[in-house]
């Protein structure tokens, strides 16, 4: 408040008030000299939505177009000179009719643009000029419309990669449900051809195709056909469950049916996605969430049918119960998930409350805020110390939900943020978009692209992103990291200009809430600007205002640098009220890095901790060790000859030779292991000789075959495994014989 | 996604297949003391551990002896031409790549007809497992040479011996491009046979196995030296390949730690002349796959090919002022 007197005191030298007013109209930060005229700079903008199949990148500037094609097809050096001076030319011209409103697709835009630049040329068509332009467009691999930054961009980049997400996963739904009705449609078929009705002469004749001649008697053909069983075929409510199944997902009305127009010939209307409430989205949910149960219960039942897996008995009790609060998260984003568009100071806030209810109940609901006015107005009588309290922080709040994809960026960011709107356009469940368009109707003549890029570098509107499937913590969560010199409190660049006598100066500045502040003309009122002749050594920069504590009792007038029409730099004193909002700024900046494991204040105050835990313990060992000698107790290494415990399991000893001995004993055996399956010793006995589990040989029963069979088992045996022991019954003839034959395999 | 519900439902109907639920009614009528019968045995163990639905696996098989297989596995069977099993199994897997499918084939019907199907199937480098019986001879037509007959085997076409050294299909395989696993295992250490048999199974790829395989018929005392002799072979052992149990290691010294990477040690392990190498020689999950490569990016219905057609019909249709073929949206 007494930072307000001084300013508004017209006996203060430099603070003439209707000089300073006049200043004001045409006041914006001084390190917006160097990006006003945006339609001769390579930027992000024009920005083209591309089109296709399947877009891995669905975001890309023109110039980065361009520059592949040149790439490609302008060798480097004086060469290809004249060609990358030519196509950039026409980059610069299709630029200027982007500023100007025209929006086309690339490839349209181009042909329009390489006619005209032909044209003034004086060449004819098919020039070498035109040929130039022609061969660097046969670079371009992508095409889509193209778009510069303005209050629409948000929404259409937005409804851009929706339908480009929306596309891939029709393309997925379609591969899994014309599977499954491929292979129901399969297993009907496979059953109605074993019935009378397809061994029906008619049915036979038809299957045929042409018979010319007659040749054929189908009738004939239809008698001599095997009958099949009734019990060979599907039980008839197996068959009633797969035609339902079927009905239901050739019915489907979630995505149309692409290129195979005849897939669903019975098909309603598809749903409709994309909202402008959330009202509207949440009635539209409600409206066809039978049709999801539905279809869901289809589709598992499908699944199962297919692997042969379903059992009436088991499972018919579960599909009856099921309803809406078994949809699983995974089931629903099989679905398409509804957009809704909504935009600060035209929604009614009303929509706000619902968008929060809707993503805490996890529906796949995708909600887009515009913003367009991030600082907000300042009279006729705003609550006291708001300015941006609200609007910059819808994203921050919805983190707080914790379910929800969260991603937070300007209009001028969006390309490079494009990784987290196409994975949260992806995500399973609910999502949130927070954009500044930077088209704030009170910043009259600055770009809305450098106004919504400002808006980040002042952290005002921070990029972010909250991705709750990327992980369990904070870590893997949220991501700061696209935002510029993530470490600072503010972020520091270098003023160029020439002071009163022409020569070249720099200056460091920081970009505060103060400099973005000066661009709104709302916010003229809480600003003065004191010309050269008048600066005095009471004024400090803003920033270093911010860095003084607030209860500090020298009084400074705090100032940043403008610029006006002419580029004639000023010091523009700002009032209390703005230094307040740029300290709240800043603190829901030092929030939000302490999120991203910046400057963590926890571990800030545990490091500071220790470090003055072992500053102690420094300074009282030393203490110890001047007084007296201290013991060498830290030896770890144990003394020689100490024994040494062991730490290896002892290894198991093998069965001793003995033990191995009394197994074999006098009983046959057979190493069963080695058994081949050859079969020879089952045809001489398959009572004495039995198959275990994995079909390999063993001694079934000892006592139910002759020691001969034994013998010559063992004799037989391709691989040698049959040892026949020695005989058990003693009255066997010609033991003695069959004894000296068994030798070898005892 | 939905399939975590069904699969969750399918689990509560249990499934315990036999070794008999793979055991077709016709007995096997291979000669007794056969080496097949081991390979027929592995397979049905195979199929049993790994749980594989019989209608969900597919045997094909060209001539042969050891083409009869399918006959006796209860499961889908194929018994081809001679030679045409591969082009038939890989007709199988890309129409229907939820089946698992088995290629069982002899030397004659493999090496000899059927070589230009075996090459180009393992170009092709399609999901499935190919077993080769190797008994060194033509068993079911009662003895002639085949082409890896050892070098003046007397038989019916070549009763002075046979002239020419004979074809080592290890080598063959791993000179082909696209190759990405090729193994060797005898049919009478079973257990080895087994664990081969499962690896190849795994394999993401063409798994060719080469069995050497007695004919105790025509080809008697043929694998004897190696039978008898555990010296005789070199198992080559890895943690990516074949690891030996500590009973088969006792009997098997002879023993190589094999990279089944290593693919030029591989070749010089295929050619190896007084050992026989047995394990993986060469594994290679990375090789791309035919099958996947060309893999639609929608099944293709019927409902799918009719409107293709159209599109193509339509391109050269001429269509009265103001109309266009219809487009389809989402």
């Amino acid at each position: 408040m007494q930072v307000a007197q001084i300013i508004t005191d017209p006996q203060v030298p430099g603070s003439d008030a209707s000089a300073g007013a006049a200043a004001l109209t045409a006041l914006r930060p001084a390190l917006f000299a160097r990006y006003m005229a945006l339609d001769t700079l390579r930027y992000d903008y024009p920005l083209v939505l591309v089109e296709g199949e399947e877009v891995q990148k669905p975001l890309i500037p023109l110039s980065q177009i361009v520059d592949e094609a040149l790439r490609l097809v302008a060798p480097l050096g004086p060469d290809g000179e004249e060609l990358r001076q030519q196509v950039l030319r026409l980059e610069q011209r299709m630029r200027d009719k982007v500023a100007k409103g025209t929006e086309e697709k690339l490839s349209e835009l181009w042909r329009i643009s390489s006619a005209e630049l032909v044209a003034e040329s004086g060449q004819s068509t098919f020039g070498p000029l035109d040929e130039t332009l022609e061969r660097a467009w046969g670079a371009i691999t992508v095409d889509g419309r193209v778009i510069g930054c303005s209050e629409a961009t948000p929404r259409k980049v937005l409804a851009h990669v929706w339908q480009a997400m929306h596309h891939m996963r029709a393309r997925k739904f379609r591969y899994k449900v014309d599977r499954l009705v491929l292979k129901l449609n399969d297993i009907l078929k496979s059953d109605h051809i074993k019935s009378d009705e397809a061994h029906s002469p008619g049915a036979l004749a038809q299957s045929m195709g042409l018979d010319g001649d007659k040749s054929i008697d189908f009738s004939a053909l239809s008698n001599i056909l095997h009958r099949v069983r009734p019990e060979d075929r599907l039980p008839a409510d197996r068959v009633a469950r797969i035609r339902h199944v079927l009905q239901v997902l050739q019915t489907q009305a979630f995505f149309g049916p692409g290129r195979a127009t005849f897939s669903y010939p019975d098909k309603a209307v598809c749903y409709s996605y994309v909202f402008q409430s959330c009202t509207e989205a949440l009635d539209a949910y409600r409206d066809r969430l039978p049709s999801v149960i539905e279809f869901t219960k289809a589709l598992a039942i499908a699944e199962m049918e297919v692997e042969n897996k379903y059992v009436p008995e088991l499972h018919d009790a579960i599909f009856e119960s099921f309803d809406e609060s078994d949809l699983t998260e995974e089931q629903m984003a099989f679905l398409p998930p509804a957009v809704v568009f909504l935009r600060d100071g035209v929604t009614e806030s009303v929509e706000l409350a619902r968008a929060y209810e809707a993503l805490a109940c996890g529906l796949p609901i995708k909600v887009m805020i515009q913003v367009d006015d991030i600082l907000g107005p300042t009279s006729p009588e705003p609550p006291r110390n708001s300015f941006g309290a609200g609007n910059a922080r819808l994203a921050s709040m919805a983190m707080g939900i914790n379910n929800a994809f969260v991603v937070q960026c300007s209009s001028a960011h969006m390309v490079r943020m494009q990784g987290d709107l196409v994975a949260a356009m992806q995500y399973g469940g609910p999502a949130m978009f927070s954009i500044y368009s930077g088209a704030t109707k009170t910043v009259a003549g600055v770009p809305a692209y450098i106004l919504a890029a400002a808006a980040t570098e002042c952290r005002m509107f921070p990029n972010f992103s909250y991705d709750p499937s990327a992980g369990n913590d904070l870590a893997s969560r949220f991501d700061l990291s696209a935002n510029p010199q993530l470490e600072r409190d503010w972020p520091e660049h270098t003023l160029l200009f020439e002071d009163t006598s022409g020569r070249r100066q720099q200056e460091t500045v920081r970009f505060t809430l103060g400099d973005f502040a000066l661009a709104d003309a709302r916010y003229h009122r809480f600003c003065q600007t004191v010309e050269a002749g008048s600066w005095s050594g009471d004024m400090v920069p803003f920033d270093e205002q911010l860095k003084a504590s607030s209860s500090a009792t020298d009084i400074k007038r705090a100032f940043v640098l403008g610029i006006d029409r002419q580029n004639q730099m000023m010091r523009v004193v700002v009032d209390d009220k703005i230094t307040v909002a740029a300290r709240r700024c800043n603190d829901a900046w030092t929030q939000l890095q302490e999120l991203a494991g910046i400057n963590n204040s926890h571990v800030l105050a545990k490091l500071a901790e220790e470090r003055r835990k072992r500053e102690a313990l420094v300074v009282e060992l030393s203490t110890e060790s001047s007084l007296t000698q201290s013991p060498d107790e830290a030896k770890t290494e144990p003394a020689p000859g100490a024994p040494v415990p062991k730490t290896e399991a002892k290894a198991v000893e093998e069965e001793s030779d003995s033990a191995v001995a009394e197994v074999l004993d006098d009983m046959p055996w057979i190493e069963t292991s080695r058994c081949t399956t050859c079969n020879e010793c089952r045809q001489i006995n398959d009572r004495l000789f039995g198959y275990n589990e994995n079909m390999q040989a063993f001694i079934a029963d000892p006592d139910a075959g002759t020691y001969r069979q034994l013998v010559d088992a063992a004799e037989g045996c391709q691989v040698s495994i049959i040892h026949p022991g020695k005989p058990r019954n003693p009255n066997e003839p010609d033991l003695e014989d069959l004894m000296e034959r068994a030798k070898p395999f005892l | 996604m939905t399939a975590s519900m069904s699969q969750c439902l399918m689990q509560m109907v249990h499934t315990d297949y036999q070794i008999s639920d793979y055991q077709s009614a016709i007995t096997p009528r291979w000669c007794t003391g056969c080496g097949d019968n081991a390979i027929l045995t592995a397979m049905q163990r195979l199929c049993r551990d790994e749980q594989l639905p019989p209608e969900k696996t597919v045997c094909v098989s060209g001539i042969g002896c050891a083409s009869r297989l399918p006959h006796y596995m209860n499961a889908y069977g194929f018994h081809g031409i001679h030679g045409r099993a591969l082009p038939i199994a890989e007709g199988i897997k890309i129409r229907r790549p939820d089946l698992h499918v088995f290629v069982t084939t002899g030397d004659g019907d493999c090496c000899s007809i059927g070589a230009a199907h075996w090459l180009h199937a393992v170009r092709y480098n399609m999901n499935m497992t190919m077993l080769l019986h190797d008994n060194n001879v033509y068993g079911l037509t009662k003895k002639q040479a085949s082409p890896t007959s050892p070098k003046g085997l007397k038989s019916n076409t070549t009763p002075f011996g046979a002239t020419l050294n004979p074809l080592n299909p290890l080598s063959v395989t791993l000179g082909i491009a696209n190759v990405s696993f090729v193994a060797q295992v005898p049919d009478w250490i079973p257990e080895l046979l087994y664990d081969v048999l499962s690896k190849a199974y795994h394999h993401k790829g063409f798994s060719f196995i080469r069995i050497l395989q007695r004919c105790p018929n025509f080809m008697n005392h043929h694998f004897d030296a190696a039978v008898q002799d555990p010296l005789r072979i070199r198992m080559l052992t890895h943690s990516n390949g074949l690891r030996l149990k500590p009973e088969l290691s006792r009997i098997y010294k002879n023993q190589e730690t094999h990279d089944p990477l290593d693919l030029h040690r591989a070749q010089a392990l295929a050619v190896l002349d007084e050992e026989i190498p047995v394990g993986v020689l060469y594994s290679n999950p990375d090789v791309p796959c035919y099958d996947e490569l060309r893999k639609g990016k929608r099944p293709n219905t019927p409902q799918l090919v009719e409107t293709v057609l159209n599109e193509e019909f339509d391109k050269v249709g001429i269509w009265p002022e103001g109309q266009q073929a219809a487009s389809n949206g989402e």
